[in-house]
């Protein structure tokens, strides 16, 4: 049977680096790691609560002078794989510089959501799945709750739990099942009126820090260090500390992502102060596919909408 | 223990609305869509207060606002002399008393980093200033570290009374109040209540068990020595940052983080001079004019952090500009642990480049 160690094993001679996660500080934070060393193949974990998407590593750090000819292992949930799929048809990584681990995906743990199931209160020393369970153990002893109950919000209208694009694929897990309507939380807010969806958005962004984690968390955000939220020279967002600031820049953020945002949801995983900045990008994703019929980061042959122009088309 | 006054739960705000009327009072509250993550926010009645868990801001915005207009200006075309302009200047707002009230030991510890870079020196910053005069910090004895949690390796810990006016201590039926300083003690006029015998002893206890509630290993003083035998090891500090997604996260949440930028908001013939937060982990936050930045990659840009954390202040200071709260790593998107790096200064393992 496979394991996540076996299947890095195999594909080991043929890439320079490996990217998958870790233990972090505590048993509920796994962090991204770079694995370039056999014996820290021993090291790396697969399970709900490894939630960074790896993908975004790639445009970011991999398409640099010294990192250009590398050749890379990346260990891909459902929609990690949609990521690297819009990389590849963005032209900001070749397929063939990635060896694509795929992970049949449960669905990733929301912390906030498992503190507010637990009934004990003390630190957490381990946590293990099984039988779609979270067991959890402290000094207070062990005690499971539902993985249903505290997925994040991204994984409960997730369409692709199980990767598009792999090499070699890991059935660690049951992949979550589709959701009847995905965008029902867009919905939801759009069946609102406009002066209620104004004093939502108005009230949500208003704890906005803007330190941009949710920019800087995007496998799709690629213009790094040359973001117009920061530009001087022009000048497009002041650096006031307004609603009306944050807004523009999660609406500048939003639109560039249109037709292209693959829905991993880490803008949102990423948000300390736990905006659901996600929604916005949810509602452009709705659009391309109601417009155009697609779906973005599921096909790496296809070109992405508002990459081409068609004098033909209608209705924008 | 003496000098002690008592709160109960249900007194608490009526307590805040008699102080909101002096000064402005921040407390942590709990906002509907996020109810795991208080922030402090000015009181106001009927809000939903929450002191148990650690808050996902600190209050650094009371003393040092994420923007903050130094001055106004206004051009003004001569009807003489076309090509003559007047500025003209506009002092900024007065300075309303604050108080900061159910902050963590950590918190009101960062403060004193502040207190350095704000108003030591032959530089003092008016506007720090007039802000710190005229607050005041009512810290709680900490509840409940957690992993990520390190006063301990800071030279601290969860009772810990540095930088505090006021501590106060929870107790099953409500807070016993300690007046620390002059200013604490004269707040303490506030409180009518004095703790019951039965409620003195049971604060005391909840002192001394707080005080060693948190685990963060040995102190980084021993391994912070190690930086400058580490500055030119490229190798080490790319390895160490590899996983960073140079966002802002960690030092906008860091009760300590006080760098700022400075820019001239206009719109048409008005403007404001803007003070704002900044980050080290900005890419534009070294960049030069001429295009040349000196710190090019997260590798040089998280070396600074560290360095001026670790090295640089506490040579200059005396003390560490981290107070341990935690919050750059718990709230980190990929987990990056400044505590670790610390620690692996002085640590002969080999990195790969």
């Amino acid at each position: 049977m496979n394991t996540l160690q076996s299947i890095v094993e195999s594909i080991w001679d043929q890439v320079d680096v490996v990217l998958g996660w870790r233990v972090g500080y505590d048993p509920l934070h796994p962090v991204p790691t770079f694995v370039r060393d056999r014996k820290d193949i021993a090291s790396l974990i697969w399970n709900p609560l490894c939630a960074p998407n790896l993908s975004v590593f790639l445009a970011k750090f991999f398409r640099t002078a010294s990192q250009r000819d590398k050749k890379i292992g990346i260990l891909a949930k459902g929609c990690d794989s949609r990521s690297l799929t819009a990389l590849i048809q963005e032209g900001l990584v070749d397929r063939d510089r990635l060896l694509i681990v795929g992970l049949t995906c449960p669905g990733t743990v929301d912390p906030d959501a498992l503190a507010a199931a637990r009934t004990q209160s003390g630190p957490i020393t381990a946590v293990a799945f099984a039988n779609g369970m979270v067991e959890i153990t402290s000094a207070d002893g062990v005690e499971c709750v539902p993985l249903d109950r505290v997925i994040e919000r991204r994984c409960q209208r997730c369409r692709h739990a199980h990767p598009v694009l792999y090499d070699v694929v890991l059935h660690d897990f049951e992949p979550r099942p589709v959701p009847k309507d995905p965008f029902a939380h867009v919905e939801a807010l759009e069946n609102q009126s406009l002066e209620a969806r104004k004093a939502f958005w108005l009230k949500e962004l208003e704890r906005c820090l803007r330190c941009y984690a949710c920019r800087n968390a995007c496998p799709l955000c690629v213009c790094q260090d040359h973001c117009l939220a920061e530009s001087r020279t022009p000048k497009w967002v002041t650096q006031k500390d307004t609603v009306a600031d944050k807004f523009l820049f999660h609406m500048i953020h939003t639109l560039h992502l249109a037709g292209r945002c693959t829905e991993c949801g880490e803008c949102e995983r990423a948000c300390p102060m736990k905006i659901p900045v996600g929604l916005l990008k949810e509602k452009t994703a709705q659009i391309a596919m109601d417009l155009w019929h697609y779906e973005s980061g599921t096909d790496p042959g296809a070109r992405p909408p508002l990459l081409s122009y068609d004098a033909s088309v209608t209705g924008i | 223990m003496n000098n002690a006054s008592f709160v109960s739960h249900a007194e608490l705000a009526d307590l805040l609305r008699r102080l909101s009327e002096q000064a402005e009072v921040w407390v942590p509250t709990r906002q509907a869509m996020t109810p795991h993550r208080p922030m402090f926010r000015p009181f106001q009645a009927g809000m939903d207060l929450d002191f148990q868990p650690m808050p996902v801001t600190s209050a650094k915005g009371v003393l040092f606002p994420q923007g903050e207009e130094l001055l106004k200006f206004r051009k003004e075309k001569s009807l003489s002399e076309a090509t003559v302009t007047t500025l003209l200047w506009e002092d900024p707002a007065v300075f309303r008393p604050t108080i900061v009230f159910g902050c963590r030991p950590c918190d009101a510890r960062g403060f004193l980093v502040f207190d350095r870079a704000f108003l030591q020196g032959s530089f003092v910053d008016p506007f720090y200033k007039a802000r710190r005069d005229k607050n005041l910090v009512v810290s709680m004895v900490c509840p409940e570290p957690d992993a990520a949690c390190f006063c301990g390796a800071v030279g601290s810990h969860p009772a810990d009374t540095e930088g505090s006016d006021v501590q106060m201590i929870p107790v099953k039926e409500g807070y016993v109040l300690h007046g620390l300083t002059e200013k604490g003690q004269e707040f303490l006029k506030n409180v009518e209540n004095t703790p019951s015998q039965a409620q003195q002893e049971e604060a005391r206890q909840v002192w001394t068990s707080a005080q060693g509630s948190v685990d963060s290993g040995a102190s980084l003083t021993d391994d912070a020595q190690h930086f400058f035998k580490r500055f030119a090891d490229t190798a080490f500090w790319r390895f160490h940052t590899e996983r960073c997604l140079s966002c802002g996260v960690c030092t906008y949440l860091c009760p300590t983080c006080y760098c700022f930028t400075l820019t001239d908001e206009t719109n048409g013939v008005h403007g404001e001079r803007l003070r704002s937060w900044d980050a080290c982990m900005f890419h534009h936050f070294t960049q030069e004019a001429s295009g040349h930045n000196p710190r090019p990659t997260k590798a040089e840009r998280f070396r600074n952090r560290v360095g001026h954390k670790f090295s640089y202040f506490p040579e200059k200071h005396g003390r560490f500009a981290c107070c341990g709260c935690g919050r750059c790593l718990r709230h980190c998107p990929v987990g990056m642990d400044i505590r670790a790096i610390v620690r692996a200064l002085g640590e002969s393992e080999e990195v790969h480049d």
